[in-house]
Order: C-alpha cells, then structure tokens, then sequence
C-alpha cells in the first residue's frame, strides 16, 4: 500500500492553504476551424463546468478564478466576445451563426475545451449547403516550439518542415473541394491528445500526421507511412493498462508522478484504444494508398507500410496515419526537402492518395 | 538452504548491485520475486553460464539483428534481466550492429511481476540522447522489450521508466503509457 511520504504529505497542505488565492486560468481561442474552440486551461486548486444560457455560454468555476486575458474579442459570428464576470465566472456572448455546444475535459494539465458549432460569415444561411457536402481532413505537422523534432546535418528542423508540408498539403486539397484543418498553423508546442482532439471535434474523414525521420545511420533514407499496430491495441494490454495506473508502484523518484497522475486514467486509455481499433483497417487502406504515390515520387525510396504504437495516433475516431516523408538525418534528402519544388511534389503526392481516399468515405 | 545455494544467491546479489546501482536505493519492498528463494532443485551450480539473444538495431537497414551472450545462469527473472540488460547497453561486438540505445543510457532498476510484466527503468539519457527520428526511437524501445521477452520466459511485457518516471513518448512517438509486447517482425525482416 503506498502512502505519501512526509514532505508531499506536507506540500498537499500548503497547497491546501494557498487555495484562497484566485486559481490562474488560460483561455485561449481558435475560429480557423469549421466550429470556434476555446480552451481553458485551470490550474489546479478550481474545479469548473460549461453552463449555456440565452445567448451566453457560461464558465462557472467553484473557486474564484484569474483568467489570462480578462476578456476578449474574436473575430467570429459563432462567439463574438468574453470576460470574466464576479471573481468565477466567465461569460462568452454567442453570436447570430451559434448553433450548439460541445464540451469535453482533458487532463494533465487540466484543460476545458468548448465547441461551438454553428456557422460562419456575415450570412449564417450561405455556409449551410456546401458546409455538409465538404468533407473535413484534419492534417498534423508534427512537433512544434521548443520541440523540434529531428535536426538535418545543416540545421533544418523537423517542425518547421512538417508545417510547410502540411501548409501546401493543404492548399492542394482545398483546391481538389476538401476543407483541410491543420491541428498547428504556427510554430508552437502542441499535446499530442490535443492533435488528435482537433480532428476527433471536426468529425473529420482522415487524420494525416505528417514527420520527417531521422538515424545515426547516415545513409537511411527514403518515406514511409505508419498505422497503428495492432499490438498496441492488444485487449490484454489494454486490461492491463487499467490495472497499471492502480497496481504499480515503482517506488523513489516516480510515487510523486504516480500522485499526480488522474486516477482514471486506465480508463480513459481503454476508451481512446478502442477508438482507434475499429478504423485500423481502414488506416491500414489510406497508408497503402499514401505510400504508393510517395513511392512514384522520383528519388524517394520507398521504406513501405509500417506499423507501431504511435501516441499521436491513438485517439483518432477516424482512419489515422502518419507519413515520415523522408529522413532529415541523410545530407541529400535534407538538401531535397529545402526545396520548394520538391516539397510540393511531396504535398501533391500525398494529396492525391487523401482526396480519392475522402470520395470514397 | 544448502551453502550452494547461498553462494549463488549471494552471487546474484553482487552482481544486481554492480549493474544498477541498487545501493543508493532503498530495498524493493513491494517486490514480490525479491523474497523467492530459489527450491532446493532448481538450485544452479554458482558459475553456470546461459547463451542469450540480444537484439540490437542493424547498421544495413531499420531492423534488429541478434547477437549471443553469456550470462550467468541465474534464477530469478529480474536478475536475469538485469544482465540481460547490462549487456544490451555495453553495445554490440558485432559490426553490423549499432548501439540500441544513446550514449550513457544506464539502468537504473528493473523490476519483474508475477503476471509476467518487466519495468526498465533507465537513466534520462535513453529520452534525451535520441537524435529525434520515430525510426532510432523504435529501434531503441524494441531492441528492449524484444531482448528481455526473448531471454526471461517469465516476461511477457515491458513497461519502460526514464529516472524514475512514466513517460508518454520517448520524443514524441512510442506510446509509453503501458507496459509494450514484443515486436518480432522488426527481427524478421532481417531474412530479407
């Protein structure tokens, strides 16, 4: 049985003490998508729930709370405003395109995210029709902010290629009638759940994370597409897993990892695993079709269809990939993925497998 | 107990403390192989050798290729382990091998449960010295899980620590979270 030492039973009291201080609350907001996100991360020592009123939409937290900004505009028909209001709530004013709410929680750190689904634009009646017949492709530039990822030999950095990918990735498949979301459209840092959170929220036909690798062995080149493995999703592990978070107990430094850990969190392992078990054959399908057409791309070599238990892929409700599309390691593909027009033949190749894959779904 | 088998015990006892480090930690109390002492019959000479099977990335292309050991031949899976990943960290012999894991990657304990689940706990190197890529990543984690479920009958599943922690990813790739099964396709495509 594992019971707090000392100095964290002494830590959980103080901060018990400080809980009178108004808990710091993050509010950030995003209207790129099809609906607008906010998400509010609250530190710990607050609890709070989504309350919705006549064209309000309220945050009501059970201590008094230090939102980070008080208020703010968006620019957006679906939310158009917020601040905080007394010391524990905060409101958000619902604009003319509000149509409904999602909410959901994620934990570590705790973060609420809201979704108000409606329309946009000035005229809420135009978007209706073309909104539904558009089907939504969630892409994934990999890494981001102090993570960079993998490092070429002159310098290049994996984040700033996979966004570049994913930004003319993009471009090429709005051009073929796909509304492409991209779960980054800057240089930050960014959870792994959260990526895959973006795309879960847009009901989107594909999740595509896009990588580049790398290896100490200098001469490892050439693209390849990952899928789950379906050892990762193995039932018993999976048991296991809800076993693991309750049972385990490593001892020294880990008891005040384990402290911190959510309880549930076996749980919620085995909810997100499921998810992304019953679209592995799928997956498996889009991989094969992604691979293909890198493997007609002059130069590239083709490394194959592969699969390991990525994190970033687990909790897709969606068929869900991830494309190394080179090794950033090897002198010549680094040289080749500076250039422009590489990189586009690298987009188109890998627009053309996802748009004939979203027809067909 | 026969004097042999004390011998040997207290060998193995050396040998745990020699590979982790286990001095500057207090004794595993929650431990449950820790207080097994091995049956009468089961008792091996002290110098006993066993052949192993490591699993080390292959410098020709992103597969594991294999190379033997001796190890002594101890009873208890979590100092079999033990050994087995001692000597995955000293690195290969061979020259179609590269390193399995970064430059000063230690152990710092493993652990074996009775449902048949190891936790590698290793020094922060194994996180911090990786050069980035998903494919050095999963070489690395499977050259791990793949040579101690190889070598300890009794493991069937590994849960990897970086200084004490659980983490998600190693650098943003293997999931983590929970204890990993061996992947053997990685080994076989050796034949090709």
């Amino acid at each position: 049985m594992w019971r707090p030492p000392p100095l964290l039973a002494a830590l959980a009291a103080a901060t018990l003490v400080a809980a009178a201080d108004p808990v710091p609350v993050t509010i950030t907001t995003d209207s790129s998508g099809p609906s607008t996100r906010v998400v509010l991360m609250v530190e710990k020592g607050a609890r709070c729930k989504v309350v919705q009123e006549t064209a309000r939409v309220q945050v009501e937290c059970d201590n008094p709370i230090a939102p980070t900004p008080r208020s703010g505009a968006l620019d957006d028909t679906i939310l158009t405003r917020f601040a905080l209001e007394g010391d524990r709530t905060i409101v958000f004013a619902t604009g003319p395109g509000f149509r409904r709410l999602d909410t959901f929680e994620l934990r570590n750190p705790t973060r609420l995210v809201i979704d108000a689904q409606g329309e946009r634009g000035a005229a809420p009646a135009r978007a209706a029709a073309p909104a539904k017949a558009q089907p939504v492709v969630v892409i994934d530039p990999g890494h981001g902010g102090v993570e960079t990822g993998a490092v070429g030999p002159t310098g290049v950095q994996e984040k700033d290629v996979t966004l570049d990918l994913a930004r003319r990735l993009k471009a090429l498949l709005e051009r073929r009638g796909l509304t492409a979301v991209l779960t980054r459209d800057e240089d930050r840092v960014l959870p792994l759940d959260d990526r895959t959170s973006v795309a879960n929220h847009n009901r989107a036909v594909l999740f595509l994370s896009i990588h580049l690798n790398a290896s100490k062995r200098k001469d490892a080149a050439g693209a390849e597409t990952y899928f789950l493995s379906t050892g990762a999703t193995d039932a018993e592990a999976r048991t296991l897993a809800a076993l693991e978070n309750k049972a385990y107990d490593p001892g020294g430094a880990s008891s005040e990892a384990k402290a911190a850990a959510p309880p549930d969190r076996g749980l919620e392992l085995v909810l997100w695993d499921l998810a992304q078990n019953s679209y592995l054959a799928e997956s498996s399908r889009l991989a094969e079709s992604v691979q293909a057409e890198l493997n007609a791309l002059a130069g590239a070599r083709d490394r194959g269809v592969r699969q390991a238990p990525f994190r970033v892929l687990m909790g897709a409700t969606m068929p869900a990939i991830l494309v190394e599309a080179g090794f950033i390691s090897n002198p010549e593909e680094e040289a080749r993925l500076k250039d422009a027009a590489y990189k586009d033949k690298v987009a188109e190749a890998i627009a053309a497998a996802v748009a004939s894959f979203a027809a067909r779904s | 107990m026969t004097s042999r088998g004390a011998s040997a015990l207290l060998l193995v006892a050396l040998v745990a403390c020699g590979r982790t480090d286990r001095r500057a930690q207090p004794a595993p109390a929650a431990d449950p192989v820790a207080g097994a002492a091995p049956a009468e019959g089961e008792t091996a000479a002290p110098l006993a050798k066993s052949t192993v099977t490591l699993y080390f990335p292959s410098a020709a292309g992103d597969t594991l290729t294999t190379e033997s050991r001796e190890i002594l031949d101890t009873i208890r899976p979590a100092e079999r382990g033990t050994q087995v990943l001692a000597e995955l960290l000293e690195g290969p012999r061979e020259k179609g091998a590269l390193a399995a894991v970064p430059e000063g990657t230690t152990l710092r304990r493993l652990w074996v449960r009775e449902d048949g689940t190891a936790f590698a706990d290793f020094s922060d190197e194994l996180a911090s010295g990786l050069p980035g890529g998903s494919s050095d990543e999963i070489l690395a984690i499977y050259a791990i899980v793949d040579s101690l479920t190889a070598n300890v009958p009794e493991i069937q599943r590994v849960g990897i620590l970086v200084a004490g922690r659980e983490r998600d990813t190693l650098g943003g790739h293997v999931d983590l979270r929970r204890p990993l099964r061996p992947d053997m396709a990685l080994a076989q495509k050796k034949a090709e």
